[in-house]
């Protein structure tokens, strides 16, 4: 098991070469010295199969003869092999299993933090925390850690990556990934003997056997030194930015930002209102040319355009180009209800979504009532100027004539004022023969 | 030989033998019992018939899908040169071809649509597609503009020819997989496992399409303004937990035969299991993603399918659902052991096949309950228009049971008729590989 330069002991011919074949080449194993091989322990013998069939055969013999310390070594996964060697299974599945169910819990407490917890946040009154909404996420975190600690787990349990073993001397070791199927038994198991261990390999139906000796140099066994000085350097470089980080949270600087892209950051345009020196008002925005009109946008029709009759909010409606149907009234009612009820809501009486949310929120503010008979601002209003309204806007409401064509802001005011009749109706205003259903005992709730 | 391959053991009995014969007596018994209850149930149930008809659809689905599941692995076998399957795949073949019978059975409820039923699919109705809203006025009609346009193809014309078309198509693919199969028996030709393999492709996607719209046809009209383009791939997820569940208790019977004992091993148990396992969660995903799209996107139109489903009475049954049918198998399932030990994947087989009945009646059930409206002495049928979804009970009948057995019986002899002559392709150039399979 010890002595030094011995040959395949089965007393093959062919196998002894091997050793010598690696002797006179110089540095193919990477170490970068020149030597003579082999000369260093015997550290095992290593057989090479034809086939993956024939690599599991050989292994049952193997452990059937009672070895523990041997490997096979194929280019892909065997079927059966396990068995085969005789070895525990894996405890990577339950290991899979951990990482995904923390890879669940994770990211439904990631969720649960952001959207319940630390930042609440309603959108359209919908619940910050819901399952359902969740489950993608979850699915998502769970596979991904189950992914992670499959690929990483099996590197690990696999002792990979191993940079440097015994058995990288021998030639054929290195079609391992390609088209070689390998078993290895190493000279430390107890029942290993140097003669007929061999014997049992060929006898197995190995085509070729050889003995792999140790390197002599204890150097050649470690990691090679450029490999330690990557990792320690990488790891150190990757560490900068974080450190960059948390050096900016901590300080302050005059100095100005650092633009990696600085031909992104500032690129040679001008943006709305920049000032700008071409022209003679300083002014990058160019406005309508004076004296000119756009095709189309003449807009003559002061009534339909603007509201007016004879230079007054008109109390009229524009009935030439909008003729008033039931057609039109559920139009502006359509139109009221995407643009209007967010804060005049759906009643029109000031109480939409938005002055809602304040009002959860603790604030105080409303939009205006439209129907309110007891401070009847909008409902004094002529049809022109609850146009006017809708087009540029009335104290802090922001005009919607960039939102809204001119034909549907009619039709807002349309329903607007059928709004405020309805808001304010009495009896008298439903007809005779409907009466008796507002004056049912039960009214049906529909 | 190596370790990869194995030959058939001498001892083997291959042979069906008598055990088709003594399947498809078991299954006329079955099914001759528990149709006759079903039939007098259903005649006294003062329905017209109706709730008959319902469990019929239920049950026929059922043994459907299992027919489907079964057939796909013959597919992907196929398809994917695989190995393991060989073993199996004459089971599953022979099981495959029970589609005519199937298809016959299901005319049960295909003739009374043709000749002017129309209690069970309401679309059938000539005014389906007519809606009343109550105004102030009286009456307001108006044509429900989902229905209206599905109207043409969701004719009942139509509908059977389509219906005739699926059966024609599956049995015509399941016999050809089944002829040369056994072809190959005698001859012995590697050639014929080539044939199979490029027939295979075509087949596939003409499967996937007929399964798409024989689901979408037969199950998603049974709700006809409701539509879900997912609906498709989600049943055939649950046909195919119900195909290898199915065609692992068939194996497993057969062994118990004293056939097939030597060469059918816990490896190919294990990857039954594994195709149970994955299609469990297969079937749970689609079915959420379908779900959550829905839940999400809250369009009344859509959402008002899982109302019914997620609120009242059924609510308890979509719960059930969700843990039966996925969380409960899928963590046990996930076990290596759980699959190789024979009378635990025995369990989780009976388990998955009781519950996507489930699935199909929760599925089918929730639209039994529509309201009907008079009209002028026509009887409308409103479709799902009542908010109440406390009117809407699961109203569980003995029906269902009995027509579910009754079907699985004639199930059983359409795979009777078919277990005859070698239960193994005894010359398929993959079966050593497969009698020497084992899993990593």
């Amino acid at each position: 098991m010890t002595e030094p330069h011995t040959h395949d002991a089965s007393g093959h011919d062919d196998h002894g070469h091997d050793g010598h074949d690696h002797g006179h080449g110089p540095d193919h194993d990477g170490h970068g010295h020149d030597r003579e091989l082999p000369d260093g322990k015997l550290y095992g013998v290593l057989a090479e199969y034809d086939t993956p069939g024939e690599l599991v055969e050989a292994a049952r013999k193997v452990r059937d003869a009672g070895f523990t310390e041997f490997d096979c070594y194929s280019p892909f996964p065997v079927h059966g092999i396990d068995e085969a060697m005789g070895i525990k299974r894996t405890i990577l599945p339950a290991l899979v299993f951990c990482g995904g169910a923390t890879g669940t819990l994770g990211g439904i407490l990631l969720q649960w933090w952001c959207n319940a917890y630390n930042w609440p946040w309603n959108i359209s009154g919908k619940p910050s925390w819901s399952i359902p909404a969740n489950v993608p996420i979850a699915f998502e975190a769970t596979i991904l850690l189950a992914v992670f600690t499959s690929f990483f787990g099996m590197w690990i349990l696999n002792k990979l990556p191993q940079v440097w073993h015994p058995f990288f001397r021998n030639e054929r070791f290195n079609h391992v990934t390609d088209d070689a199927f390998l078993l290895g038994i190493e000279a430390g198991d107890q029942r290993f003997d140097a003669e007929t261990t061999p014997k049992l390999l060929k006898d197995a139906g190995a085509i070729e056997v050889s003995n792999v000796h140790l390197d002599p140099d204890p150097e050649s066994r470690q990691m090679p030194r450029w490999i330690t000085a990557f990792i320690v350097a990488s790891t150190a470089f990757a560490l900068i930015p974080f450190a960059i980080a948390a050096k900016a949270r901590t300080s302050r600087s005059s100095e100005p930002h650092i633009h990696i892209f600085p031909d992104m950051d500032f690129q040679p345009k001008y943006k709305s209102d920049q000032p700008m020196d071409l022209f003679d008002d300083g002014r990058e925005n160019r406005g309508e040319i004076t004296g000119t009109i756009a095709r189309g946008s003449l807009n003559a029709d002061d009534l339909f355009f603007r509201g007016l009759e004879n230079g007054q909010w008109t109390t009229g409606y524009p009935t030439t180009q909008l003729p008033i149907t039931e057609a039109l009234l559920k139009r502006g009612k359509n139109r009221f209800e995407i643009y209007c009820t967010p804060c005049h809501g759906y009643d029109g009486r000031g109480m939409g979504a938005i002055p809602t949310r304040v009002a959860s929120e603790g604030g105080a503010w409303q939009a205006r009532n439209l129907v309110d008979a007891s401070n009847p601002v909008a409902i004094n209003m002529p049809n022109g100027q609850l146009f006017n309204t809708i087009s540029n806007g009335y104290s802090t409401m922001m005009g919607y004539a960039a939102q809204i064509p001119h034909a549907d802001r009619w039709a807002i005011v349309l329903y607007v004022r059928a709004l405020q009749r309805s808001q304010n109706a009495s009896l008298e205003d439903i007809p005779v023969d409907h009466r008796s259903a507002m004056q049912m005992p039960e009214a049906p709730i529909k | 030989m190596s370790a990869l391959q194995k030959s058939l053991h001498p001892d083997e009995k291959y042979k069906a033998g008598k055990l088709g014969q003594s399947l498809s007596k078991i299954g006329m018994g079955i099914a001759a019992v528990f149709l006759a209850i079903s039939v007098v149930l259903g005649a006294t149930h003062g329905d017209h018939w109706k709730r008959f008809l319902y469990s019929y659809v239920i049950g026929w689905s059922y043994i459907f899908s299992i027919c489907l599941g079964v057939f796909w692995l013959v597919l992907l076998h196929h398809l994917v040169r695989g190995r393991w399957a060989t073993a199996v795949r004459r089971i599953a073949e022979a099981m495959s071809m029970a589609f005519p019978l199937v298809f016959v059975a299901g005319l049960v409820f295909i003739i009374p649509l043709i000749a002017g039923y129309t209690d069970l699919y309401y679309w059938a109705h000539p005014d389906a597609a007519l809606c009343l809203e109550k105004t102030a006025t009286g009456c307001h009609e108006y044509l429900n503009p989902t229905l209206v346009h599905k109207l043409g193809w969701l004719s009942p014309g139509f509908f059977a020819v389509r219906y005739v078309l699926y059966g024609v198509l599956y049995t015509a693919m399941a016999a050809y997989f089944n002829r040369k199969s056994r072809q190959q028996d005698e001859t012995g030709d590697p050639n014929i496992s080539e044939k199979l393999r490029i027939a295979s492709a075509p087949a596939m996607i003409v499967y996937a399409l007929i399964t798409c719209f024989a689901a979408f046809d037969i199950l998603m009209s049974m709700a006809p303004k409701w539509y879900s383009t997912i609906y498709g791939v989600s049943f055939w997820g649950s046909a195919c937990v119900g195909g290898f569940a199915a065609l692992g208790l068939m194996v497993l019977g057969i062994q118990r035969t004293g056939r097939l004992t030597h060469s059918i091993n816990p490896e190919h148990y294990h990857d039954i299991g594994k195709w149970m396992f994955a299609f469990t969660f297969f079937w749970a995903y689609t079915a959420f993603s379908q779900f959550m799209l829905q839940w999400y996107g809250n369009l009344p139109e859509e959402t008002v399918w899982y109302k019914y489903r997620l609120f009242g009475e059924w609510q308890w049954v979509s719960i059930a659902i969700l843990v039966g049918f996925w969380a409960f198998p899928f963590v046990f399932l996930m076990s290596r052991w759980t699959k190789r030990i024979v009378p635990s994947l025995v369990f989780f087989a009976v388990w998955q096949l009781v519950f996507h009945w489930l699935d199909l009646y929760w599925n089918v059930m929730p639209s039994y309950d529509w309201l009907t409206s008079f009209h002028g002495g026509t009887q409308l049928v409103s479709g799902p228009l009542t908010g109440n979804t406390a009117l809407h009970h699961v109203g569980f009948s003995p029906l269902d049971i009995t027509v579910w057995l009754g079907l699985i019986g004639v199930l059983l002899v359409g795979f009777g008729r078919n277990l005859r002559g070698n239960l193994i392709p005894i010359k398929d150039p993959t079966l050593g590989m497969s009698l020497a399979h084992e899993n990593l």
